[in-house]
């Protein structure tokens, strides 16, 4: 699964640090999701499709490998 | 996050001042530097064996406590570092700990499986001995090394 967390962190200026803070994980986890290291629970996709306020599918994409 | 099966942060500290001290007078008293003569009690046993004495099946032995109460607390110790909810526990953290746990089961039995073929008779019951405590200990280790990692490889771009 890729993700473009970061390019949307970007488009709303905002640093893994604060996201993480507003969304309830660590920074670790943030930065973990962008190096595509880790994939996060429906939750936590969930909330960070409010937070951004776009669906879930525009922010997390499936791979041909899934 | 609401985790299941973990104890308070608050714990890994009380584990840290169990598992110090419980370790290195377990391991004075395994090397016989420290002895506790007044820990030989007679104590309740289900099975005891110890050649040439005759063994007891539910009754009463003769025995030196040191080594089961550092060994209790060690255990205490370990479980309360690791199974303790981090500062700031969330999913990636309880991924870490999983992982780590996987890898420390691998770890301990490769471990194992090799002193099995190369260690024999005494020198096998002192392996024995010691891999009672080694899953936890490497499952520890390896859980504060990946968590300590993953905070050392966050990339500071703002």
């Amino acid at each position: 699964m890729k993700n473009n967390l970061k390019v949307e962190r970007a488009i709303n200026s905002i640093t893994q640090q604060e996201l993480a803070k507003k969304i309830g994980v660590t920074r670790q986890a943030i930065n973990s999701i962008e190096l595509n290291k880790f994939v996060p629970s429906t939750v936590l996709a969930l909330k960070l499709s409010e937070f951004f306020n776009k669906p879930v599918n525009e922010i997390f994409f499936l791979e041909e490998t899934d | 996050m609401k985790t299941k099966f973990l104890f308070p942060n608050h714990f890994e500290r009380i584990g840290w001042f169990i598992l110090i001290p419980s370790s290195i007078l377990g391991l004075l008293n395994f090397f016989e530097i420290l002895e506790f003569k007044f820990l030989e009690i007679r104590v309740f046993a289900i099975y005891s064996e110890m050649f040439p004495s005759p063994s007891t099946f539910f009754g009463f032995v003769s025995n030196n406590i040191a080594n089961e109460i550092f060994g209790i607390l060690f255990i205490i110790g370990a479980i309360f570092i690791g199974f303790s909810n981090e500062k700031h526990e969330d999913e990636f953290i309880a991924k870490v700990r999983t992982e780590s746990l996987v890898w420390s089961v691998y770890a301990n039995y490769i471990i194992l499986i090799f002193c099995m073929l190369f260690f024999f008779e005494l020198g096998f019951f002192y392996v024995m001995l010691f891999n009672m405590f080694t899953i936890l200990l490497f499952f520890i280790i390896r859980f504060k090394y990946m968590i300590y990692m993953s905070k050392k490889n966050l990339n500071y771009e703002k």
